[in-house]
């Protein structure tokens, strides 16, 4: 099969075994239906039924009737678009994903600071005295705005790392 | 009408309170900045915005949300002109005309005029949205649980059939999103659905991360694989704006009257938003215009029909979401998820509970109509600052934001996670084309859908057959099964008229974003 027509297929593909796992799952809350009446699992049920047919469609078309991939198929996504960096979304990703446990482990503060920094690198920006300040003064600036103003109680982070965060607190007047 | 009028009335003062005030002046200002912004789309703005209303009272909420939907209309509009860089899909007919205006070195002229299409399309979006509601709020307290499902049935389908690029795209992605509502604790069983033991999920998956990781996250990180590649804009000090005469605009008086008509008929219409409307409109221009022939030559008429067209279809937007509760398009949608936050039920019975509410919503949309062009007028220069910053650097705190407004809602770091997982599911539905609308709707739609179907079937025997039967739900069933027909007849259309082989099956416009 050509890549091209693989490319197509896969995602409805994947999506059409992940609809058919999805509805097999939903005959374990079937049992709790009442007699005459549907039970709490026709509605997931049916809306798994028309995506399966959707995704069946598709999947034939790709593999029996598409000549080749066209521009607006899913394999063929945005070719014409200019060059893409998928090291750069990696590593964006990757940071991002580390971001939310980094946020439990150092706190809200050290952990954007880093978050911030990073993600500016990453994104090549390369002028780092404008990284290390908008890092810093925008950390310092949510942290002040959602914890003094709207009154969410951000992370503090894990010994030393909370000890600098209630320091912050404390020099910022919060509470 | 005198009591419409007298309500009216209160609203304004009810918007004079300090908390209104502000948030309709901070609304305008950051919804022209999120329009301005060519990485930001306006509905995302919106979304990153939901968490800040938390701890505001609902009607400031609404205040804040509308005025930066309706100023967001009109802010792309200077990036588009000035630099040929859209800020919205909305604002892509504005370019054809108003750029080459600029380049024949009137761009200060363009500009006006595009003010005052924003300023024409939202006073007549604000009253169409104050003349219609109540009509149709009335018209629903006849609506039991059939018509509902049929209403939130063709909203959905509506998003669907002309929203979406591709008609199985959209179908997949709103499945996906009805999907994503099911799961957590059945309302009618009180059974666990999808949750494969994992106790948060027993709450359910919260639209907002939803919402905020597809489109938030979603489209920084698709910026991010793109390299980070728009230039910032130096040339944004020369900017201003200049009136035309009075004798030009009257010899608009037909681009107007079009351009209204079609504005707030997108907007009624769910799924036909902003960007529908202008290119719509632009395009109705193309066809009936007087001097359809000089179109994109830098004429006012292609200035004047998308960008009048597209404010006006904020009224319209409002009327089914007040009135109804059905948001039609994705703004509407965030707007709708703040009344819900707040513990508000939009629909026919919250012109009785919360008039005060919705009055003041209404006016807010005639202060915020003058405040965005006044703003457009005399401060646009400070607010077009932020294109000189690095995009790297926007996007960072776009990023944060993300993280912090859905952080916000339930303090739980379980919600950043599905940030994360929605920010990659967003950024596959940028790559491989799947309109992210569809299954924000279907998210915040599915539970209203599910529970009018069952009650439907509870009361009516399990007979499906009730939908087509009752006059109301009937036609809305009729409209419905048009609006899925109309992209197959156009398919049909196209093979038979020879196209090489069959393609996907397209709906006639892009996503409407807005």
């Amino acid at each position: 099969m050509p890549s091209g027509k693989a490319k197509a297929i896969l995602p409805y593909a994947a999506l059409l075994a992940g609809a058919a796992y999805l509805y097999h799952d939903a005959g374990s809350f079937a049992a709790s239906a009442k007699a005459g009446q549907l039970g709490p699992d026709f509605w997931p049920r049916a809306v798994l039924v028309l995506l399966m047919i959707v995704c069946a469609i598709e999947v034939a078309r790709h593999a029996f009737f598409a000549r080749a991939a066209s521009p607006a198929e899913p394999g063929a996504a945005a070719e014409d678009e200019g060059p893409r960096y998928p090291r750069l979304l990696a590593a964006g990703m990757l940071i991002t994903a580390l971001y939310v446990p980094g946020m439990d482990y150092l706190g809200f503060f050290v952990a954007t600071v880093a978050y911030l920094a990073a993600f500016m690198a990453v994104g090549r920006y390369r002028r780092w005295g404008v990284v290390a300040a908008t890092s810093v003064l925008g950390s310092l600036a949510f942290v002040y705005v959602f914890m003094k103003v709207v009154y969410v109680s951000l992370p503090l982070g894990v010994g030393p790392f909370r000890l600098v965060s209630t320091a912050l607190m404390s020099a910022l007047g919060i509470h | 009408m005198q009591d419409v009028l007298h309500q009216l009335g209160l609203g304004f003062l009810h918007l004079g309170t300090i908390p209104n005030a502000t948030a309709l002046v901070v609304g305008l200002v950051v919804g022209m900045l999120v329009a301005v912004l060519p990485g930001l789309t306006l509905v995302m703005g919106v979304v990153l915005a939901l968490p800040f209303t938390y701890g505001m009272g609902v009607t400031s909420s609404i205040v804040l949300l509308t005025a930066m939907y309706l100023s967001g209309t009109y802010g792309g509009a200077f990036t588009s002109i000035l630099f040929r860089i859209p800020g919205e899909p909305l604002d892509v007919p504005l370019l054809w005309d108003g750029y080459p205006m600029a380049r024949q070195g009137e761009p200060a002229r363009a500009l006006g005029w595009t003010l005052l299409a924003a300023l024409f399309g939202g006073l007549i979006t604000a009253v169409s949205a104050v003349a219609l509601a109540v009509p149709f709020a009335k018209f629903a307290l006849r609506f039991d649980a059939p018509e509902y499902f049929a209403i939130v049935l063709f909203g959905l389908t509506g998003v669907v059939s002309l929203a979406g690029g591709s008609l199985t795209k959209a179908v997949v992605s709103l499945c996906i999103g009805l999907l994503l509502a099911t799961v957590g604790v059945d309302e009618t069983y009180g059974t666990d659905r999808y949750t494969f033991g994992i106790p948060i999920l027993k709450d359910g998956i919260e639209y907002l991360t939803v919402m905020v990781g597809a489109y938030g996250l979603g489209e920084v990180l698709t910026r991010m694989e793109q390299g980070f590649t728009t230039p910032a804009m130096e040339g944004s000090r020369e900017v201003k704006t200049r009136f035309p005469a009075w004798r030009e605009i009257t010899a608009l008086k037909g681009t107007i009257a079009r351009s209204s008509f079609i504005g707030v008929l997108c907007g009624i219409v769910p799924g036909a938003g902003a960007t529908v409307g202008s290119f719509v409109a632009y395009g109705a221009e193309a066809q009936y215009g007087n001097r359809r022939h000089l179109l994109g030559t830098g004429i006012p008429e292609g200035i004047v029909a998308p960008q009048l067209a597209s404010t006006a279809t904020v009224g319209g937007h409002m009327v089914p979401l007040l009135a109804l509760g059905i948001p039609g398009s994705g703004a509407t949608a965030v707007i709708l998820g703040a009344f819900l936050l707040h513990g508000v039920q939009p629909g026919p019975q919250i012109f009785q509970t919360s008039g005060d509410m919705v009055y003041t919503i209404f006016a807010s949309m005639f202060a915020a109509v003058f405040g965005m062009c006044l703003l457009g007028y005399f401060a646009i220069r400070p607010l077009i600052w932020v294109l000189r910053l690095p995009e790297a650097v926007t996007s960072a705190f776009v990023a944060l934001f993300c993280f912090v407004g859905a952080y916000s809602a339930r303090n739980s770091l379980t919600d950043l996670w599905m940030i994360v997982i929605f920010g990659v599911v967003g950024y596959l539905f940028e790559r491989y084309r799947f309109p992210i609308a569809p299954m924000v709707l279907g998210c915040i739609l599915g539970p209203v859908a599910e529970t009018q179907f069952m009650t439907s079937m509870i009361a009516y025997q399990n007979d499906p057959a009730i939908f087509f039967t009752r006059p109301i739900s009937g036609v809305v069933m009729a409209f419905t099964v048009l609006a899925l027909a109309y992209p197959l007849v156009r398919y049909v259309r196209g093979a038979l008229r020879g196209r090489s082989g069959p393609g996907p099956i397209d709906a006639p416009a892009q996503e409407a974003k807005p």
